[in-house]
């Protein structure tokens, strides 16, 4: 057989030749054996009974039918000496070999073991301080290299076997022997042999196509090379990505058209959930006081509001009437929590960039609260907001006292605000917590803003007799829009998907009553204490949207913004 | 060059090596019966305790590996549904009584009637009854005795933490003994609560926390419920349920309590709270306040009981182990009269088991002195915990929870409640 019609050459140049084309053969008759072997494990799946859920089925034969596709696509295009056909074999048998690696891995246990490891890696840590001696040991060696290169090369030898025997002590006591021997036992089953041989081939495909030669005689060119180094150095992120974030992000969209428990119970129902979700009627009542069971049917909907318009009353019904409920509160945290957090960053910002001495202490001193534990956070602040026992409200009483001390008259009366037991202020309590722990994030993206203004701006602004206010909102603010856009665009985003605050904070989570109750903390319940997955997808899904909506809007705000100026 | 390919073939020899070692560690595991059992401490004294009892245990062929579960960031109940979900779950685990059903009727727990009929010297009687009944729960026919879902880890009541100190200073009768005398009724109780909360704006004569426990104390004891008789449908509405409510929404109305939504353990623990309402759980906690302090019982209400609550929480099986045998063993192990003695020490719970040599034992544990008032709590009729077989309790007590919680607030009255608690509350049943 001869490829590209080349006859086969036995020296020099020619006999690079032979090899190259003998390498070829094999590629192209791996790639046929591939493709074979991709139809026919398609077949299986679909034949006799299986396990294997219906999407999951789905999704391998449509990349076992497009790898065989692809496989045949290959065969003409490196028998042609094309380079299209060595990119396509290249993927093939890289994503081949990375699947039976890890799978092979996977199927033996080894992950789980990993994380057993943990608890034996204590047993060799001195072992492992004996290696890490003698590399020290090797160091200090090489300070004597030109003055007693003898001396200096004993030191190395002595070194180097005291590290190799760390090492080796080290592998002992975390228990090599045992699990090399286990390996070996367990690699005589069916399936650890298939996904063996499927890693050495796909790993010798693999390299054999990545070779200089096969290189040369695919006729690539240095911008090719450059391609292809780039998607591999891109690969193990590209493929985590895929296989951590966007699988999963589809898969949750699957989800939210079934009713699954997430405990293998999923019917396909369609757009059900989201029907739910946005389910509402509404009906005129009689009275401000009529019992809405009276006008919409209460064995669907749950009364969401009632409102007047034009000396007529109307109550709102809701299929679901947490989610809108969350949805307020979810909006009403973003109102509260997004100046909060934004606007004494501005200020606090504009002080640290001031050269007076000890505002690094400081700059540093503001930012603690941003990487401070949720759990610690809430719990000091907890305790703070306690309306018996707490210092807020101890303060708030001592100032009132005053004042009224001061007037010699009770002028004001102690509120003894229930800041965690009181639906009208819970979500303020929640929003001025959150907003502090925001601030020193957002305090440094400002700074760095500001840092990046032009001091000749404010000698003109000075020039032309303008005081620190019109200075600040002529200069600074509009030369830090771009700064301003994404800490709001963030922050925003942040407070849309509260949930971390809101679940340790509150007791119990999203109290009292519902008045701290946001989207992300009423998924979750749905999701892990109600198992409905299925429709805590959907809700997930529809903030989504509503998120990128609110982005949008903003940007498109700031890009007219942009444009005007 | 030669070197970089030296370093690079050595690196790669170690990370070889140690995934080798990773795996010889589940390979050993899978040699043995090693079973992974789960509870959900209080405190870390008592996450020690257990831990000393999976340690202590010797069960033939069996290593055990205790995993003390939940924390401040992790719902206990979340984190055990997420790994049951992805088939990392223990394989015996601790639940509470409410979460049975959610767990039998998905298949999560195994059904171990017929191991349990195979034992010699088990018998179901052994345990409080009112566990058992849900425990022994067959869905499918509706008849208790069929199945058995798990065995009950413990038992706990509400009783009142006193500060006696408080209760001194506010010149009151001894709550005790007004017990003892038969006369610690509800007005007795708001008398009380009047009193030592007239001492000081900053004091209160009472806190609960806020969940369907203690508000659900009043309710039973004027003879009312959350569920009719048979757990198939809303009980809210009825007069009685109401009449608790009513006593609890004028208790929180008239300042002498901790408003609710508020958490009552700081007052109390700094001793500005006269009554402080929680199981024996909280106990180790309490320990270390700095004023005198004892427990009651809750008072009597007009149904003439004090309405408390049995609480408990069960061992189940996890449905998918690989070693039910092992797993029912060591179910069996934990629940024994000398087991539950040991945690009993820490005076966290009550044993689950009808014997008098656990109740002695769990009677020594002092302070509280008056340690009788939660096994009073056992004698009196008290309402247990538990599932519900034919509806959702999340969804149940999402309503429940904040339909009082309105109330408790002074947001809606009883009689706004009673008229649309149920309607929605209702939903949670097919």
């Amino acid at each position: 057989m001869t490829v590209n019609n080349q006859p086969p050459s036995v020296s020099g140049p020619g006999k690079f030749q032979d090899n190259t084309d003998l390498v070829l053969r094999v590629l192209l008759f791996w790639h046929g054996i591939f493709a074979i072997g991709a139809l026919a494990g398609t077949l299986m799946l679909w034949r006799g009974e299986s396990t294997i859920a219906m999407w999951l089925k789905i999704i391998y034969s449509g990349a076992l039918v497009i790898s065989a596709v692809l496989s045949v696509i290959a065969i003409p295009a490196i028998a042609r000496r094309k380079h299209a056909g060595r990119v396509i074999s290249l993927i093939l048998n890289y994503l081949g070999f990375l699947l039976c690696f890890f799978g092979g891995l996977h199927y033996l246990g080894v992950f789980t073991g990993i994380d057993a490891l943990g608890a034996t890696f204590a047993n060799g840590l001195p072992y492992f301080g004996l290696a890490f001696v003698g590399y020290l040991i090797g160091a200090f060696g090489d300070r004597y290299e030109d003055r007693q290169p003898a001396f200096a090369k004993n030191i190395k030898r002595g070194a180097k076997y005291i590290g190799i025997i760390g090492g080796i002590l080290f592998l002992i006591a975390v228990g090599i022997i045992p699990g090399t021997l286990s390996l070996l036992s367990k690699l005589s089953s069916f399936r650890s042999i298939i996904l063996l041989a499927g890693t050495i081939i796909f790993a010798l495909m693999t390299w054999l196509m990545w070779r200089e030669p096969t290189r040369v005689a695919m006729n690539a060119k240095s911008k090719d090379q450059l391609m292809l180094d780039g998607y591999l150095f891109l690969s193990p992120n590209f493929i985590g990505f895929l296989f951590f974030f966007a699988g999963p992000l589809l898969f949750s969209l699957y989800i939210s058209f079934t009713d699954s428990d997430a405990f293998g119970n999923a019917n396909w129902i369609g757009l059900e959930n989201y029907q739910e979700i946005f389910d509402l009627t509404m009906a005129p009542l009689d009275s401000p006081e009529q019992l809405a069971k009276e006008v919409i049917d209460i064995e669907v909907y749950d009364e969401l509001t009632r409102f007047q318009f034009f000396s007529k009353n109307y109550v709102i019904g809701a299929v679901d009437q947490l989610f809108w409920i969350s949805l307020g509160n979810t909006i009403k945290f973003v109102i509260l929590a997004v100046p909060l957090s934004v606007i004494p960053a501005l200020m606090l910002a504009t002080v640290l960039n001031s050269k007076v001495p000890g505002m690094k202490v400081y700059r540093a001193i503001y930012f603690i609260p941003s990487v401070a534990a949720v759990v610690g956070v809430a719990m000091i602040w907890r305790w703070l907001y306690n309306s018996t026992v707490g210092y807020l409200n101890y303060f708030i009483s001592g100032f009132v006292e005053f004042v009224n001390k001061i007037a010699g008259t009770p002028l004001l009366t102690d509120p003894q605000i229930g800041w965690t037991s009181d639906t009208k202020v819970a979500l303020l309590a929640v929003a001025i917590m959150a907003a502090w722990q925001w601030m020193g994030f957002n305090t440094v993206l400002f700074l760095a803003g500001l840092q990046n203004i032009p001091g000749v701006l404010y000698e003109a602004a000075t020039v032309d007799g303008a005081n620190n206010w019109q200075q600040f909102w002529n200069v600074t603010l509009p030369t830090l829009a771009p700064t301003t856009f994404f800490v709001l665009t963030t922050t925003t985003i942040n407070a849309m998907q509260i949930f971390d605050q809101v679940f340790v904070f509150t007791r119990p989570p999203g109290g009292p009553g519902t008045s701290t109750t946001t989207i992300v903390l009423y998924l979750y319940r749905q999701g892990f204490q109600n198992f409905r997955q299925g429709y805590a997808s959907a809700l997930a899904w529809v903030l989504f949207l509503l998120i990128f909506g609110l982005t949008l809007f903003q940007y498109m705000r700031q890009r007219s913004g942009d444009e005007a100026i | 060059m030669k070197q970089k390919r030296v370093l690079l073939l050595l690196s790669l020899l170690m990370v070889a090596s140690l995934v080798f070692s990773a795996y010889g560690l589940t390979a050993a595991q899978e040699e043995e019966v090693v079973l992974r059992w789960r509870t959900r401490p209080d405190n870390q004294e008592e996450a020690d305790v257990y831990q000393s009892i999976s340690d202590s245990l010797e069960l033939e062929g069996i290593t055990l590996e205790y995993e003390p579960g939940g924390s401040e960031t992790a719902s206990y109940q979340d984190v055990l549904k997420t790994e049951l979900a992805s088939g990392t779950a223990p394989d015996v685990f601790w639940i509470p009584g409410t979460d049975v059903a959610d767990f039998a009727t998905r298949g999560l727990i195994l059904d171990m009637r017929a191991m349990a009929d195979a034992t010699e010297g088990y018998s179901d009687d052994a345990f409080y009854p009112g566990p058992m009944f849900h425990l022994t729960f067959n869905p499918e026919t509706g008849n208790t005795g069929e199945a058995l879902w798990g065995l009950p880890r413990d038992v706990s009541t509400f009783a009142l933490y006193i500060n006696l100190d408080l209760l001194a200073e506010a010149g009151v009768d001894d709550p005790r003994e007004l017990e003892a005398n038969g006369e610690w009724t509800w007005d007795a109780f708001m008398e009380v609560a009047e009193a030592v909360s007239a001492l000081g704006d900053d004091v209160q004569g009472y806190g609960g926390s806020a969940w369907w426990g203690p508000y659900g104390v009043w309710m039973n004891a004027a003879g009312g419920g959350f569920f009719t008789e048979d757990r198939s449908a809303c009980a809210l509405d009825t007069p009685e349920a109401l009449e608790g409510l009513q006593f609890a929404q004028d208790l929180y109305a008239s300042g002498a309590a901790v408003p609710y939504g508020e958490d009552p353990e700081p007052p109390f623990r700094s001793g500005n709270l006269g009554m402080f309402q929680n199981g024996r759980w909280a106990t180790p906690g309490i320990r270390t306040v700095e004023f005198e302090w004892d427990v009651v019982g809750l008072p009597t209400g007009p149904a003439g009981n004090p309405g408390n609550w049995l609480f408990w929480g069960a061992y189940v099986v996890n449905a998918n182990t690989p070693y039910p045998e092992a797993a029912w063993e060591l179910v069996q192990a934990l629940t024994t009269a000398e087991v539950q003695g040991i945690v009993a020490e820490l005076g966290a719970n009550i044993p689950s088991r009808v014997s008098e040599e656990a109740l002695d034992a769990f009677l020594s544990f002092t302070p509280p002195a008056n340690n009788q008032a939660f096994l009073d709590g056992l004698a009196n009729s008290p309402t247990a915990e538990g599932p519900l077989w034919a509806g959702s309790w999340p969804d149940f007590g999402a309503v429940m929870d904040t339909a009082v919680s309105s109330l408790l607030t002074g947001e809606t009255t009883v009689e706004e409640f009673g008229a649309t608690v149920c309607d929605e509350a209702n939903k949670a049943f097919p």
